[in-house]
């Protein structure tokens, strides 16, 4: 019955519906990697934009530092504009080491006063006395920064403005940027690399709870069913807990099956017993009127025990229907009318009148109307049976009524039968139990409807009629909404 | 910069530079011809060697004076004869990189050079040059020999008559290095520089190209003094004439470099990175101090034949390979300062 898991995980692994599941673990390693990639490679393009500015506001510092004393130094030497750059600017301009150096100065009177004469001067932007501009150009080749600055002259007798551009190359400030940025992206790198890393090794760690569980369960001897106790996290708890209540469950579904067959093995062998003796005995009988007798009698108890066995089947359906069906809202009054209809005439040709008593048009409850219909043919049956034994001559009648209580259907099957004693009462509910032998039935019918109350919910109850009989109360709680908007 | 010195080209084009001296075999499969402003007694001995070592390179050798040598360089951009420049004038030397005359190279060897001895790998250092000053043993009592700047003033007010015409230094409107070097003293000590000037123009200094020629006419004795002398061409005729006695300003002494630029568009070129090359290894370093010729870039040279002249407790002013040597090229300020510098010397800037 209980096959354990296939020992080699090999085969496992290596059986194409493994293959083609998908790994929860890589699918984390995947979306986490993707993620840090991303955000890696947006660091770095950061970083590429960032260091050239960097770069640039740093040694654009220098070329203003370098033109400012440039621009300090312009004086007039005999009415002429002139310039003495001192060593210095260029001391300052040496720290981008280096970088070449080109500069022009004019002045609006005289033009061209010294430096590089073929170095374009004109501003980048519109031209805007005593402030500078930085801007990139080329010249000899290569790509220059450039700072210029234009001013009015403020020496006595002089008019007109003084013009300064002072340019280097790139090359430090590339330098720069590049060790800026290949730092940055060593750091980036290293440390998507361990987080990746770490993301590896951290699922391990997160499912590693879930492999233990696995394990443990593949471990197990068959039919162990008994709950796993080992410590789990909090993330799994649930889970064990669900897997254990599933186990508590196989566990009673699989003790109630085994005592069910045998029950039923051992009240099937019974009428089997008996079958074979009177098989026998009009086998052995000569006579042939008796032997007529005989095997009328055999026919009868095969007619038993084909209530039987239809009985057990049912109990097997109902039951089946109960653990796998979900119960949905339905209308009560029908399928117990339904019932009440379909054994109406097999009742009245046995000499019981059914009668069917409501005053609802409809009784709303949760559950399944094929167990209700199981139910209500079992109790009637019952009752028409009870109600048969009764000696007197009277029409027997069964009456079923439907009742609406304070939150309850009331289900009522009334019968004027013999009655049930105060210790059968008891037991009557018990699978394969029988309040008395004389009756056909295989004492599985009232076991059954007590399941199906139990699975709706319902309340069941014993109780005499009067003045004699027996009643039975089947409460079905009504169905109410419980939702939280009301 | 390039059309100012085509200006001045034309005012050059008379300086037909000398025919090369060749080096090595007549029959070699390649020429390499060398611009330098290196005498040729402190240079012949290396050259000799190179083309021992490379038998298949012939070497064609043109001694030019540093100012004349530029502009050549300038002036034959498009189609340069030499494939290397050697100059003591470093900040020609930088200018014609800064501009864009030159070409990157990179070979183990100047890998092996110190950062300050290079710039963009296109100038490379490959021998220190003090800046010295030579006397005349015989013009002075024992003793009196000025030992700097302040002393030989000293001197010059003390003996009025006898320096009169009798000391010599560079014509800086004629020698590249000259300029640098008188540049150079007016930027560490102005105040001292005025004073030099004046006293060496009231005492009618002499002025010369080279430095090879003060020293001639120190030797000679009529001079008692040369002032601003390249220290390797000094101590190589000191170490040979005992009447000369060179003199390193105590106050403090300037420290050149003599570099070799490779000009772009040059034929050649491997063979001149081989020579550079040649110059900057442990034989080429080793040969300037055993032949007694330069003071070698890399120090750690053992020196026991050629030793820099200088004692622990100079104060050096190595003059900075980099940017700053384009300031004193600055077309006003170097108008300024020979304006200045004809003034306070008393020459006319018409002849």
């Amino acid at each position: 019955m209980w096959r354990k898991l296939p020992q080699h995980t090999s085969a496992l692994e290596q059986s194409l519906d493994y293959r083609h599941s998908p790994s929860l673990r890589g699918r984390f390693i995947v979306v986490g990697a993707f993620t840090i990639s991303l955000i890696a490679v947006l660091a770095i393009k950061l970083v590429f934009d960032y260091s050239e500015r960097l770069a640039d506001i740093s040694y654009d510092r220098l070329l203003r530092s370098a033109l400012l004393q440039m621009d300090e130094n312009v004086g007039q030497e005999q009415g002429e504009i002139t310039i003495d750059i001192p060593w210095s600017a260029f001391a300052t301009l040496a720290q981008a080491s280096e970088d070449r150096v080109f500069y022009k100065v004019e002045s609006s009177s005289q033009g061209f006063i010294t430096g590089y004469y073929n170095l374009d001067s004109t501003p980048e932007r519109p031209r805007e006395y005593g402030t500078i501009q930085f801007f990139d150009r080329r010249y000899s080749g290569e790509t220059l920064r450039f700072a210029w600055l234009e001013r009015h002259l403020t020496e006595p007798d002089a008019s007109g403005t003084v013009r300064i551009v002072l340019a280097h190359t790139r090359l430090s400030r590339e330098d720069m940027a590049a060790s800026v940025t290949q730092q940055a992206v060593e750091l980036i790198t290293l440390v998507a690399l361990v987080s990746i890393v770490l993301i590896i090794i951290g699922s391990q760690l997160v499912l590693r709870p879930l492999h233990r569980i696995e394990q443990l369960l593949e471990e197990r001897t068959p039919g162990d069913l008994t709950p796993l106790t080992l410590k789990t996290p909090r993330e799994t708890y649930h889970l064990k807990v669900v897997i254990n209540d599933f186990m508590k469950r196989l566990q009673t579904n699989l003790e109630e099956l085994e005592n069910y067959t045998g029950n039923a093995a051992h009240q099937l062998r019974t009428p089997i017993a008996s079958l074979k003796a009177l098989a026998e005995n009009a086998r052995d009988i000569g006579r042939p009127d008796e032997q007529r007798q005989a095997l009328e009698k055999i026919i009868e108890q095969c007619e038993a025990l084909s209530d039987t066995v239809s009985f057990l089947l049912n109990q097997a359906t109902i039951s089946h229907r109960m653990q796998s069906q979900v119960m949905g809202l339905i209308d009560l009054v029908q399928p117990i009318q339904e019932s009440c209809r379909a054994q109406a005439l097999t009742a009245l040709r046995k000499g019981v009148m059914l009668s069917f008593e409501t005053t609802l048009d409809e009784a709303i409850v949760v559950g399944d109307i094929i167990a209700i219909e199981q139910m209500m043919q079992n109790l009637i049956e019952n009752a028409v049976r009870y109600s048969l034994l009764d000696d007197h001559e009277e029409t027997k009648e069964v009456v079923i009524r439907i009742t609406p209580l304070p939150n309850i259907f009331r289900v009522e099957v009334i019968d004027q039968g013999v009655g049930i004693s105060e210790i059968d009462k008891q037991r009557v509910f018990e699978r394969f139990y029988r309040g008395r032998y004389d009756i056909a039935g295989s004492g599985v019918g009232l076991s059954l409807v007590k399941d199906i109350a139990k699975y709706h919910k319902a309340d069941i109850l014993l109780s005499d009629t009067l003045p004699h009989g027996t009643t039975v109360t089947v409460d079905f709680p009504t169905f109410q909404f419980r939702g939280d908007h009301q | 910069m390039r059309l100012i010195a085509t200006v001045l080209l034309g005012c050059l084009s008379f300086l037909t530079h000398a025919d090369p001296v060749w080096f090595g075999a007549s029959n070699a499969s390649r020429e390499l011809y060398i611009n330098s402003t290196l005498d040729m007694s402190s240079f012949k001995p290396l050259l000799e060697r190179f083309v021992e070592l490379n038998p298949s390179v012939r070497i064609a050798y043109v001694d030019v004076n540093t100012l004349e040598l530029y502009y050549l360089t300038v002036s034959e951009a498009e189609n340069p004869s030499a494939s290397l420049i050697l100059s003591s004038a470093m900040d020609l030397q930088l200018k014609l990189v800064n501009d864009g005359f030159t070409q990157r190279y990179v070979s183990e060897q100047t890998e092996r050079l110190p950062a300050q001895a290079k710039w963009r790998d296109e100038v490379f250092a490959f021998s220190y040059e003090p800046v010295v000053m030579i006397a005349n043993k015989n013009a002075f009592d024992a003793g009196e020999i000025p030992d700097g700047r302040q002393a030989l003033l000293s001197y010059i007010r003390q003996n009025d008559e006898q320096v009169s015409g009798r000391m010599g230094t560079y014509d800086i409107r004629k020698s590249g290095v000259g300029y640098l070097l008188a540049s150079q003293d007016a930027r560490q000590a102005d105040a001292t520089w005025g004073r030099m000037l004046e006293a060496f123009g009231s005492h009618g200094i002499k002025t010369y190209c080279c430095s090879s020629d003060i020293i001639d006419d120190v030797a000679k004795g009529d001079l008692v003094v040369g002032y601003n002398l390249l220290g390797s061409y000094a101590a190589q005729r000191a170490n040979n004439d005992p009447n000369l006695e060179m003199i390193i300003p105590k106050d403090y002494t300037l420290m050149l470099m003599r570099t070799a630029v490779l000009p772009q568009n040059a034929p050649n070129q491997q063979d001149a990175g081989l020579f550079l090359d040649f110059l900057l290894s442990d034989e080429g370093q080793a040969l300037m101090t055993t032949e007694e010729l330069l003071y070698p870039i890399r120090q750690g040279q053992s020196q026991a034949h050629f030793a820099m002249p200088l004692g622990p407790t100079r104060t050096i002013k190595t003059v900075d390979l980099d940017q700053q040597l384009l300031v004193g090229r600055d077309l006003v300020k170097q108008r300024r300062f020979i304006r200045s510098w004809e003034l306070a010397l008393e020459l006319s800037s018409g002849d």
